[in-house]
């Protein structure tokens, strides 16, 4: 930091004399060289808000002398010793610096050099200032706000769920085919594919198609069928085997439970890709399965199933692959509805209660986007100051990242 | 040597793309060794980027708490390894279960933030300008776009009546989406089918500049 | 195999081999050639048509002969496309122009080979200017072959400047003027960690450099000593966890090259300001070539996507001007 600032003062210096030498009046050249430029004044320490307690805003008025004859700052830290450093240099619009990874807790006094064509005038130190942590971003008051009523109203709703309480989701589309399409499988004695995405296990996509995998697994195991589960993620893996197997005790049929079930391909993302379509032409699933995280593969895989006859039945949150499988499964479930699917085959009381606390993000999201829009035509349209004051202060007060 | 490289890397190219045509014996062994190579290469990348440069180089000279944070990533790597015995292999939950809960933890913040508080700021903030027809429809069909995906993603309520009507006006709003997303897709699946083309007719047959 | 199949395949084989010795290099076709080749596709698809309306639907393998050749011959034809600038990628022309020399640039190279076609343009472009303009580049990737790909476009750069290469008169300093920092797994928590500190993701670089030898690192602690960031991205990670995190926590101004893919996914974030602008796909990038006057290839595979385009849509009008006329004749 020494290097660098004094480095620049260097350059400033130097530019400075080029500058002088530039000048035609001699005069003016020597005036320079003997008048030191006003120092700044006022100079503030104050703790930077916010932080781990390692940053100190530094702030000053500016010179008084001739803009064009201040060249730039040098800001001097003392550790209360009055030995003052350089720590860095601002160029003379700027007046001021945030110094950074302090050591929180210390008192730190400030100085700043204003550097003029004939040298650099120091100003009065600063009062000492301590670098301090906060343990919240009040400024985040909003985000907590409404964190706390979406938050609270999962937990309601989870309690509520867990006491007995029936919870009501709607119907979602695609799910009734889910069971379907696993007999059907059965019928013709040709296994089920499930493709849980190429994401791992920390893409919420995947938990919801884990969930999903247990509930199909079950009907695969109670029906005899056969589940192919080629995975891209070695996490992926052990869960999936963990829930096949799960679903297979509880079908009561543990010995029909092979680790052969899932399997690792590849985490490369066209090696997966290439790897699934072999299969799927060799063993021509008559059912494919495919719920979670998608990108690239997700028109290759359905295309795929496609031509070899499958019922395919997707569900993804990634908005750009969900054309693919719009135009080329038999059903889809599109976003959320993964999430809902996940909810409402398993009937954990945490993720109805999580979907329903979520509903009720959706109700604040609703109500404030008419109030705002609202607020904005009345606005705009009548010149209504209050409304734009209310859009200002309250709603874009509220839905903004401070 | 280059050449060969050249060479290889077109045969192997084909041999993926005659899948169009049907599947073969090319194919099959192509995608056996893209398979295996890609397998392999992350297994390389992840040694040299996470165990040597990350963790060797990393806590050489490093502080006591940055020390026993990598050790603390290592135990959770190796707890992932129990699961070749069966009977510590419940200990590579533990591992499994920090990375769904630190993932969600941040999830949380970042989706609440970016996805969801500054989008309704964008939403309900008018255009800098308003001045044409075309701004003041396209900020109103925003608005609407986005009440009505809402109510189609709302699942507390039965879709009937107006709800239902709403929800239905939110699907098409999102096939309209879909629609331009699809028109975006193809054109990045072109872009990779012209990467290879112009590999195979250009560095290997060297017909194109 | 069948015998047919074994005597095209023998003869497509052949066709390449008098491709690969036999015709002139490069290959360029007349505009007499090229007005012909044109027809013959337009032919194709009317008979495409025909038999299509006679129910006689085509074999999904003549589609794909067909927009594969949309593709490739578009290589051998000498045409120049109009292209118009996007507001969005000229937001990020305009971003990047107000940077002044010795800007640090934090360029995130988030994709691998399958996406370079739409992706090294854009970022070829934006090294040649930026060595061109002296900024300070700091290269890295969340992908593992992201930063071969960073390299790649420092190669670009040197071609297009040779004096840029180490030992010349130019010569851009690897550690001084740009470094890749290589690649880190941990996707989003990489970014977060970043927030704090480059080092603690970062202890060496790409050639196992420490950190603090680096010298253009010294004064880089996280984003707060940045000027800009471009990301380059195919997926996840890519630009909505960079937006995410970077923009929305730490307030780096960025903007975003993303594959086309990606790009609708991208431009809630654009809309709404949190992207200073941003380059979609094959057309993105050859907007962006042409701002920075650096023309590659992605100028060059626009006449290739268009035709291929072309002949989508044709399929589209195809398939259902033939469902519709089916479906009347049902009635």
């Amino acid at each position: 930091m020494r290097i660098a600032s004094f480095g620049i003062f260097i350059l400033l210096v130097f530019g400075c004399g080029l500058t002088a030498l530039a000048q035609d009046d001699p005069i003016d050249m020597v005036e320079s060289e003997i008048v030191l430029p006003a120092p700044a004044s006022k100079v503030i320490a104050l703790n930077h808000k916010y932080d781990i307690g390692e940053i100190l805003d530094v702030s000053w008025e500016s010179s008084t002398s001739d803009p064009e004859l201040v060249f730039g700052y040098i800001i001097y830290r003392s550790e209360g010793d009055n030995k003052f450093d350089s720590v860095g240099a601002v160029l003379s619009k700027i007046n001021s610096f945030s110094d950074e990874e302090l050591i929180p807790g210390k008192s730190y006094n400030y100085q700043i050099g204003t550097i003029g064509a004939s040298g650099v005038a120091l100003s009065e130190p600063s009062e000492p200032a301590i670098p301090d942590w906060e343990l919240f971003n009040l400024e985040m008051w909003n985000i907590a706000l409404i964190g706390f009523i979406i938050c609270g109203a999962v937990i309601a709703y989870i309690f509520s769920a867990k006491a007995g309480r029936k919870l009501f989701i709607r119907k979602i589309g695609g799910l009734e085919a889910l069971e379907e399409a696993v007999g059907r499988a059965t019928e013709m004695g040709r296994p089920i594919l499930f493709i849980p995405g190429i994401q791992d296990m920390d893409d919420v996509q995947t938990l919801a198609a884990i969930t999903i995998l247990g509930k199909v697994a079950r009907v695969v195991a109670d029906y005899d069928s056969k589940i192919m589960m080629p995975v891209s993620r070695s996490l992926v893996m052990t869960s999936a085997r963990e829930t096949i197997k799960e679903a297979y005790l509880s079908a009561g049929r543990p010995d029909a439970y092979s680790d052969d079930m899932a399997y690792y391909v590849t985490d490369e993302q066209f090696g997966y890709v290439a790897a699934v379509n072999g299969l799927m032409v060799r063993e021509k699933p008559a059912t494919c399965l495919y719920l979670g995280a998608f990108f690239a593969e997700s028109l290759i895989l359905s295309e795929t199933g496609n031509s070899i006859g499958a019922i395919q039945i997707a569900g993804t949150a990634r908005p750009g692959q969900l054309p693919f499988f719009v135009a080329a499964c038999d059903y889809t479930l599109i976003g959320e509805e993964l999430f809902a699917a996940s909810a409402y085959l398993s009937g954990d009381p945490k993720q109805l209660g999580s979907l329903k606390g979520q509903d009720l993000g959706k109700v604040v999201a609703m109500v404030a986007i008419v109030l705002g829009t609202l607020a904005a035509t009345l606005a705009s349209a009548w010149d209504i100051e209050i409304m734009q004051k209310f859009l200002d202060n309250v709603m874009l007060g509220i839905f903004s990242n401070h | 040597m280059e050449q060969f490289g050249i060479w290889l890397a077109a045969l192997l190219t084909i041999g993926i793309i005659s899948f169009l045509y049907k599947d073969n014996i090319l194919y099959k062994a192509c995608e056996a060794i893209f398979v295996g190579v890609s397998a392999g290469y992350w297994f390389v990348t992840y040694f040299w980027d996470n165990l040597y440069r990350k963790f060797y180089l990393g806590i050489q000279g490093a502080e006591l708490s940055d020390q026993i944070f990598l050790w603390m990533a290592v135990a959770l790597g190796v707890m992932m390894l129990t699961r070749l015995f069966d009977k510590i292999g419940w200990l590579s939950r533990w591992p499994l279960a920090f990375i769904i809960g630190a993932t969600a933890g941040l999830y949380m913040m970042t989706y609440f933030v970016s996805n969801a508080f500054v989008q309704i700021g964008a939403t309900i903030t008018p255009p800098p300008s308003m001045e044409t027809i075309g701004d003041k429809i396209s900020f109103v069909l925003i608005a609407i776009g986005t009440f009505c995906g809402l109510i189609y993603f709302f699942f507390s309520k039965e879709h009937k009546g107006a709800f239902g009507g709403a929800a239905k006006v939110g699907i098409w709003f999102l096939m309209v989406t879909f629609g331009a997303s699809f028109g975006y897709t193809v054109m990045s699946r072109m872009s990779l089918m012209l990467g290879r083309f112009d590999f195979l007719f250009g560095e290997w047959l060297g017909l194109i500049k | 195999m069948k015998r047919t199949e074994l005597v095209v395949s023998s003869l497509i084989v052949v066709a390449l081999m008098i491709c690969k010795f036999l015709l002139p290099k490069p290959l360029l076709f007349s505009p007499l050639v090229s007005t012909i080749v044109t027809i013959l596709i337009g032919c194709a698809f009317l008979v495409i048509f025909i038999l299509t309306v006679k129910g006689k639907p085509i074999e999904r393998r003549i589609v794909f002969l067909v927009v594969g050749i949309a593709l490739v011959f578009p290589f051998f034809m000498k045409v120049e496309l109009p292209i118009r600038i996007s507001p969005e990628v000229q937001q990020v022309y305009d971003k990047m122009s107000s940077l002044p020399a010795g800007s640090k640039v934090l360029a995130a190279f988030d994709y691998d080979p399958p996406s370079a076609p739409e992706l090294q343009p854009m970022a070829d472009a934006f090294m040649k200017y930026a060595f061109e303009h002296d900024f300070k580049v700091i290269m890295m990737g969340l992908w593992p072959q992201g930063p071969q790909q960073a390299n790649q476009s420092v190669e670009a750069a040197w071609a297009y400047n040779p004096q840029w290469m180490p030992d010349s008169a130019d010569e851009k300093v690897y550690g001084v003027d740009y470094v890749n920092l290589g690649f880190q797994s941990g996707n989003e928590f990489v970014i977060l960690r970043m927030g704090e500190s480059f080092k603690s993701m970062f202890p060496a670089d790409l050639y196992y450099t420490a950190y603090d030898s680096v010298p253009l690192l010294k004064n880089i602690h996280n984003f707060s000593n940045i000027d800009w960031g471009v990301n380059f991205s195919a997926g996840k990670p890519g630009t909505v966890e960079w937006v995410q995190i970077a923009v929305d926590r730490h307030n780096l101004p960025m903007s975003a090259g993303n594959t086309a893919v990606q790009a609708p996914m991208a431009y809630p974030y654009l809309n709404a300001g949190q992207l200073i602008g941003l380059m979609g796909g094959m057309a993105g990038a050859a907007e962006f070539e042409k701002l920075t006057g650096h023309t590659g290839k992605a100028i060059t595979f626009l006449l290739s996507q268009t035709y291929a385009h072309v002949a989508v849509i044709l399929f589209i009008l195809i398939g259902n001007v033939a469902f519709f006329l089916n479906k009347k004749e049902k009635k």
